[in-house]
């Protein structure tokens, strides 16, 4: 008997059954509008924004928001919603470069782990280390040795993303180990590389993608709290993390300064979060049974 | 228990050096010479060259690093290049603070969690379940520094009901404690959506169990099914997230320590790192790791006493 979802992917495109079951709850529908419009925004900030975010104008300080400002103006004069839009896409820019990087160096650590027992203990191991160190303070360290910026930010998230991909995908690979195809694969010649690629890590992705999708809001957070210390992206450019940071010293006669780009991180995270764990619960076939 | 507990205080030896090595490596990877920092910009070369052999900077690395293992051990860790003073004095004052933060935050978020998803498990579906998973999702999605600005701006400025910038003495004090209620309310915040969500997660499981089911035929009251029997097995993966989350909690303390001017270690570590005081920023960040390697100790020990199996293995 084949089951729904199998016959609706081969009706469609791969990810069709994904939207399927997306499209049937109102909440993540809501949340998906919402990331689209926030990536949108971001891709286009260049066509979209309506001042230079970084030009200054000192006679409209600290303007509230208006119809001439969407969000109102900051402590220079410069337009907030055009530097969200900027904002925005460095903010994703840095998440997404520190969920890539830690997410590909964790996959491969967990997959040697799983396969090699020899080398299980001493990579665990030292992923313990480095998980020890909480992230922010992996941001505080980085910050110290190469000094303030948006490389510090990649480098401390990616680096902390690391280990805990390293466990899901030493989890994922031992399960996936256990299987006949495996020894099949082995039997029939295959090199260690070989089934790795072939048959272990196809088998582990799917559990991979959906901690990095969950991964990925908190990441952002990371990223702006670093930049709200003053360690992450510098001024004059805008990152919404160091823009809230920049409105503290007018906060409580402008709070729009530091409030606008703090909510949109925050409904950036939050739609973020929804569909991370809308697809956990489609993707994962326990929940889903 | 005991056998146990020195079991994962000898697994905790390896992850602690590993620590020091990176603490260590920090400091030999900045770019600056913290000769030169000390010296001051108009001080000559022989006097760099003086400084440097006084801090033992002229020696090998492996004796570097011996020393410094050693200088940690007993409490040595050196002096601030921007105010001489000892980095063990500056992070003892400023451990305590954190410490309080971290703990009375812990004092009411925790239950107050763990009540949430036993509330939200105990009546799935319904709109309670719905408004407190919305909410924790919204907790887990919310920057700390937004959190700590709306609490400063509604309860420290409009409101004036608390006061809401450095610490104003021990917990214990009505002054110290009022001080440290908007910080720690921040803190809270952001912990508890993970961990209701675990809770209800961990609770509909064990609200499944035969042994539930046998303790609601016997004819105990829904409330005894649901705590004594229901929660206390529950609580056991609660206890691993906890323990993941502390990490979590620290990076939030170092926000909150900036937003609400608390003298804890998170700020000054980010102070230091600004100053570029090396020593200060180094032993800031080995005091908050060995800070979360303890607490997780701590929550180990907690889980072997929550689930005897743990021990027996």
């Amino acid at each position: 008997m084949t089951s729904p979802i199998s016959s609706e992917t081969a009706a469609g495109f791969p990810g069709r059954h994904l939207l399927v079951s997306l499209g049937r709850d109102p909440v993540s529908c809501i949340a998906l509008a919402t990331l689209s419009a926030l990536f949108l925004g971001a891709v286009l900030a260049h066509w979209i924004a309506p001042y230079d975010p970084l030009a200054i104008d000192m006679m409209k300080v600290l303007k509230a928001p208006s119809l001439e400002h969407l969000f109102g103006t900051d402590g220079q004069g410069r337009d907030i919603f055009s530097r969200s839009l900027y904002g925005l896409r460095v903010t994703i820019l840095l998440g997404f470069s520190a969920i890539f990087v830690g997410g590909t160096v964790g996959t491969v650590i967990g997959l040697v782990a799983g396969f090699y027992p020899k080398a299980d203990t001493i990579l665990m191991r030292l992923m313990d280390v480095i998980l020890s160190f909480p992230a922010i303070l992996f941001g505080l360290a980085i910050a110290a040795i190469i000094g303030s910026g948006t490389t510090a930010v990649i480098i401390a998230l990616s680096v902390s993303t690391t280990p805990l991909v390293a466990r899901i995908a030493r989890g994922a690979a031992l399960m996936a180990l256990a299987h006949d195809y495996v020894s099949s694969g082995r039997a029939i010649g295959l090199n260690d590389w070989a089934l790795l690629w072939r048959y272990v890590l196809p088998n582990c992705i799917s559990t991979i993608v959906v901690f990095l999708t969950l991964r990925l809001g908190q990441a952002i957070l990371l990223g702006a709290s670093l930049s709200f210390l003053g360690l992450g992206t510098q001024p004059p450019a805008p990152e919404l993390g160091t823009m809230a940071a920049q409105g503290i010293g007018f906060f409580f006669f402008a709070p729009h300064v530091t409030l606008i780009p703090s909510f949109v991180i925050f409904f950036l995270v939050l739609s973020m979060n929804i569909l991370g764990d809308s697809l956990r619960d489609i993707l994962d076939p326990r929940l889903r049974s | 228990m005991l056998r146990y507990a020195f079991q994962r205080l000898v697994l905790a030896v390896p992850v602690t050096l590993g620590v020091l090595v990176i603490g260590f490596t920090l400091l030999n990877l900045v770019p600056s010479d913290p000769a030169t920092v000390r010296a001051g910009p108009a001080a000559s070369a022989e006097v760099i060259a003086q400084i440097r052999t006084e801090m033992g900077l002229d020696r090998p690395l492996w004796e570097q690093f011996l020393r410094y293992v050693g200088n940690v051990l007993t409490g040595d860790l050196g002096t601030s290049l921007v105010n001489n003073m000892s980095v063990a004095d500056e992070l003892s004052r400023a451990f305590g603070a954190t410490l309080e933060l971290v703990v009375l935050c812990l004092v009411w978020a925790l239950p107050t969690a763990i009540l949430l998803g036993v509330l939200a498990a105990s009546r799935r579906g319904t709109i309670w379940d719905r408004v407190i998973m919305g909410g924790s999702v919204a907790g887990v999605s919310l920057p700390v520094f937004l959190i700590g600005m709306i609490l400063l701006w509604v309860f420290g400025y409009k409101l004036q009901l608390l006061p809401f910038t450095g610490r104003g003495g021990p917990l214990w004090t009505l002054d110290g404690f009022r001080h440290a209620v908007l910080p720690s309310v921040c803190l809270g915040l952001i912990f508890i959506g993970p961990v209701a969500r675990m809770t209800r997660t961990s609770m509909l499981e064990t609200l499944k169990a035969d042994h539930v089911r046998t303790a609601r035929a016997k004819g105990l009251s829904e409330r005894v099914v649901t705590f004594r029997h229901g929660l206390r097995n529950a609580l056991i993966p609660v206890t691993t997230l906890v323990g993941l989350q502390i990490g979590y909690l620290l990076g939030g303390a170092i926000v909150t320590e900036t937003i609400f001017s608390w003298p804890g270690v998170g700020r000054l570590a980010v102070g230091a790192i600004v100053a570029n005081d090396i020593p200060v920023a180094q032993g800031a960040i080995i005091a908050l790791s060995l800070g979360f390697i303890a607490m997780n100790l701590i929550v180990d020990l907690l889980y072997a006493v929550l689930d005897p199996r743990v021990q027996a293995k």
